[in-house]
């Protein structure tokens, strides 16, 4: 060797540790066994506890206990059975509503040349900051019995509460996931093809219905699959809003919290379980074709409108944020004011909160979402790193496990948590811990395949160029791997800090008289007749929520990689 | 320095696909050997077999007389360059030539020596600092040599590492590899579809159709006297006669032409190939008495091809387009236009003579 004359041959002395290499082969099946074992035991153990309770007798598993007792209760009831009903119709209404809405704005945001469209795109986005609680707060402020509109304005003795106030809060809070589906549809598809359409003599209206909806419909049908899941689900909003009108989430807490029918309990959450399961189970499937609709040479270039489409979709997208604007401010200026609406002078009197938690609350919500943010990105891209391109041999079953907690509703999880975890032995049951992991594990789902989508942007080569020069599994991941994963990584902890900071169903049953939680206070300060209170807390989360997006984009900026769509993404 | 890496009976299915199906090779050390084959031939496959990124369905793979199926990538110091370089985005070229040797904990001194040797040798001194996305496709592709040679590897194998650069830095970077490979005495293993470079590049080459070694020789071997038709369409540049044995010639169409060797021919149907620059041009005067008349083909020129040194033309022989090549100065000589009259002569020696049927390829 030419090189050996300069004396390189010392090289030769220097190998890849043996001892090393031989941990190495353990990393890969370790890990996947670890997070097999942690969606086992923080999902489904959980699930296996409802399921038991429902289905045998006392909740002890043996054949002969075997009964569908609680089922036939269930069904029996005419109080109970009307809340499947009023589930039904809320959600299908939502659903109806809001993919009509966000398919018109998303098609004004990629089809047309109106002007402000970041406004508009930022705007829709915003309900993502607050608790899916802070619609129902300003809806009853502005028309509920004592609102600004109905009592005071029109003076009408008609109020929002009930059905038409959930679906109103429910559309309200439900447009960014939509949209965000319905965007990425439509602005996948080629628009050269409705240009084709119309060089070929095809009216705008046929070429509307013959070639942009169809191209769409995967995407559409995948949206409204999410809103409906996400209604059907939700509790924040109908239970400060629905009055008597009872839906499957917030009956699962009545008969827990207020009858300690722990049993019934788990049998709504079995029923509730079923059609969210079989909206997820639908969306899965739509998303997965609706892959082969997107054309890798679509052109973002769009010929100007004409004026009068313009002027439509600009007076529709006003509208649409306006709403969402009112409700934030609201809210936000609700909890300045000192007795809404007779007493309109300002005041921090609400800031001090009445009940035993107020501020550590807050606290406990923060310093709880940035744990769950930080394990919550990091699990998730680990998992994806294993999962997608190491390929050990349980991956399909721990994609599956990985997938699941999407389809679970974060309530029904709380319960099953309850069930299978209030035992002394299981030393973190009533800590905050218990909540961390429970938010982990409930959005698990969007953490895994943002992480995954992300991963397969990257070049094996590298990875293997890594192994190649003697790069065992920990120093790949971390030296190379996890750097350019910088982006997803900070998108990831932004979606887990703010659901974390944000969610209300997946905890309400594990906050104690020790734990408490900054959007579950919202609930109990509004029970409890503060709602000007409660307001001021949902604007500190909001307020933290957006500080914590300040920071990051800050921060991306800084190390120069582009977070662009960090909101788009969750 | 390199030992020998042997190829024992080794195969890989990929379900019922067989992707490399029962090859043997011996490769000697020091040598400068390419897998060459079109896409889908197995030798990407074959290459990450020998780099440990693939498991062997059977067979084995010795380096240095030791069994080397189950050991890891890592413990096999196989320095290995990717079609898409595969630099560390996040790392300078000095990070990226140094990964290596950090991996082995070399102390950071040998490392910044390593280093800067590499550098001279790569003709990248100056660049040290510098993100592969700063680089231009040729630099980055010399980072990727770098960084596999930095840690002495026992072998160097690249997988079509010129394939995604122009033309021109194409061949400036053969003779960068081909250099470095004879300098280190290194056992250099190039897996590439263009017969060009295999030929330009290689002590040996294998080439390799359907998961198997169709011809194992010098470049001048596989050219001269490829094996089967498909090694004479691939290698180079051949024109196809498909004809039927009559009386010591070869019947295609009307004509019946001498073709040297057929009589130790069995089968009845025959394919011939003959390279463009094989068939000579006649001066319409010549009338050569020692030339074989039947062996004569009165045609004219239908497309002109100028290729710089070599002119191509295409003629048309019996319903079939077929290729002599003429030298640039020759082509000036005689002031060939489309539809010209030429007389062509087919040598009986040139030909090469098949009996399994050729798939065109051009």
């Amino acid at each position: 060797m030419a090189s050996n004359s300069n004396g390189s041959d010392v090289l030769g002395r220097y190998q890849v540790s043996p001892l090393r290499m031989e941990i190495d082969r353990f990393v890969i099946p370790a890990v996947t066994i670890f997070i097999a074992l942690l969606l086992s035991f923080f999902m489904l153990f959980p699930l296996s506890a409802i399921l038991k309770l429902s289905f045998f007798k006392g909740g002890e598993f043996a054949l002969s206990n075997f009964t569908l007792d609680n089922f036939q209760k269930y069904f029996t009831t005419g109080y109970t059975l009307r809340a499947l009903w009023h589930s039904l119709y809320v959600a299908f209404t939502t659903t109806i509503i809001v993919t009509v809405i966000t398919f018109f704005f998303a098609y004004g945001m990629t089809r047309t040349t109106i002007a402000g469209k970041a406004f508009f795109r930022n705007i829709i986005m915003m309900p993502l900051v607050a608790p899916s609680i802070v619609q129902a707060l300003a809806l009853i402020y502005l028309f509920g019995r004592n609102g600004l509109i109905t009592a005071h304005l029109f003076q009408t003795d008609w109020s929002i509460y009930g059905p038409t106030g959930i679906i109103v809060s429910e559309v309200l809070y439900c447009l960014p996931h939509s949209y965000v589906i319905l965007y990425t549809t439509l602005s996948a598809v080629d628009i050269r093809l409705d240009e084709a359409a119309e060089s070929l003599g095809a009216t705008p209206f046929k070429v509307f219905t013959r070639i942009t909806l169809p191209s769409a419909k995967y995407g559409i049908f995948s949206a409204a699959a999410l809103t409906f899941n996400l209604t059907i689900t939700d509790f924040g909003n109908p239970v400060v809003i629905g009055g008597d009108y009872n839906v499957l989430a917030t009956e699962i807490y009545a008969q827990v919290t207020n009858l300690y029918r722990f049993d019934l309990g788990a049998t709504i959450s079995i029923i509730l379980l079923v059609p969210s399961l079989m909206a997820f189970v639908l969306n899965y499937y739509i998303s997965r074709k609706s892959f082969s609709m997107i054309s890798g040479a679509a052109k973002p270039v769009i010929p100007p409108s004409r004026p009068l489409k313009k002027f439509g979709y600009t007076t529709f997208c006003s509208l649409i944020a306006l709403s969402i604007i009112v409700i934030f401010v609201t809210v936000v200026f609700g909890s300045f004011v000192k007795v809404w609406p007779y007493d309109w002078s300002l005041t921090l009197q609400h800031y001090q909160f009445p009940s035993i938690a107020g501020y550590s609350a807050l606290w406990t919500s923060v310093w709880v979402s940035l744990v769950v943010g930080i394990a919550g990105a990091f699990l998730t891209l680990v998992a994806g790193y294993v999962m997608e391109t190491r390929k050990p041999f349980l991956k399909q079953f721990v994609y599956l496990l990985s997938v699941m907690p999407a389809a679970i509703p974060g309530l029904v999880m709380g319960l099953g948590y309850i069930l299978a975890f209030n035992k002394p032995h299981y030393f973190f049951y009533g800590t905050p811990w218990i909540i961390v992991i429970n938010i982990i594990i409930c959005n698990f789902t969007l953490g895994i395949l943002s992480s995954i989508s992300n991963l397969r942007n990257i070049d094996p080569s590298v990875e293997e160029a890594s192994i190649s020069l003697g790069g065992d599994t920990f120093r790949t991941f971390f030296k190379i791997i996890f750097p350019l994963s910088r982006v997803a990584f900070f998108q990831n902890f932004l979606y887990f800090f703010m659901r974390s900071m944000t969610t209300i169903s997946a905890v309400i049953f594990l906050v104690s008289a020790t734990v408490h939680l900054a959007a579950i206070e919202i609930i109990m300060l509004d029970n409890d007749g503060w709602t000007a209170s409660a307001n001021a807390m949902c604007t500190c989360i909001i307020l933290i929520v957006l500080a914590m997006l300040g920071v990051l984009k800050i921060v991306s900026l800084k190390t120069g990689g582009g977070m662009k769509g960090l909101t788009a993404e969750v | 320095m390199s030992k020998k890496l042997i190829l024992e009976n080794v195969s890989k299915h990929f379900g019922s696909l067989v992707a490399v199906n029962n090859v043997s090779l011996e490769i000697e050390p020091a040598e400068f050997l390419c897998f060459l084959g079109p896409s889908g031939c197995g030798k990407t496959t074959l290459l990450r077999m020998i780099t440990g990124f693939e498991e062997i369905t059977s067979g084995k793979i010795l380096y240095d007389g030791a069994v080397i199926n189950n050991v890891i990538p890592q413990k096999r110091e196989f320095g290995i360059v990717f079609q898409s370089y595969a630099l560390f985005p996040n790392m300078t070229v000095s990070q990226n030539i140094a990964f290596g040797l950090k991996m082995r904990k070399v102390p950071q001194k040998r490392i910044d020596e390593r280093v800067k040797e590499i550098l001279g040798l790569i003709g990248l001194v100056g660049w040290e600092d510098h993100y592969p996305s700063q680089l231009s496709g040729g630099q980055q592709q010399r980072v990727a040599l770098g960084r596999a040679i930095a840690i002495k590897p026992k072998i160097l194998l690249l997988d079509e590492p010129l394939s995604a650069l122009d033309a021109k830095i194409r061949i400036r970077l053969r003779t960068v590899i081909k250099r470095l490979q004879e300098d280190l005495g290194i056992t250099l293993i190039y897996v590439t579809h263009d017969q060009e470079e295999a030929l330009a590049l290689a002590d040996r080459v294998v080439v390799m159709r359907d998961g198997e070694f169709r011809q194992i020789g010098s470049p001048w071997e596989i050219y001269k006297r490829p094996k089967t038709s498909f090694i004479a369409g691939f290698v180079g540049t051949s024109n196809f006669i498909a004809g039927k044995k009559e009386n010591g010639r070869v019947r295609f169409g009307s004509r019946k032409i001498a073709v040297s060797g057929i009589e130790s021919i069995e089968s009845e149907t025959v394919y011939l190939a003959i390279r463009p620059e094989n068939i000579d041009m006649l001066l319409s005067e010549d009338l050569p008495e020692d030339l074989i008349p039947e062996n004569i083909i009165e045609t004219h020129v239908e497309v002109i091809n100028f290729l710089g040194a070599v002119v191509r033309i295409t003629f048309m022989l019996e319903d079939e387009e077929m290729l002599v090549d003429i030298s640039e100065k020759e082509f000036g000589r005689r002031n060939l236009k489309r539809r010209d009259p030429i007389r062509l002569y087919f040598p009986p020696g040139a030909f090469h003579i098949y009996t399994e049927r050729f798939r065109k390829l051009i």
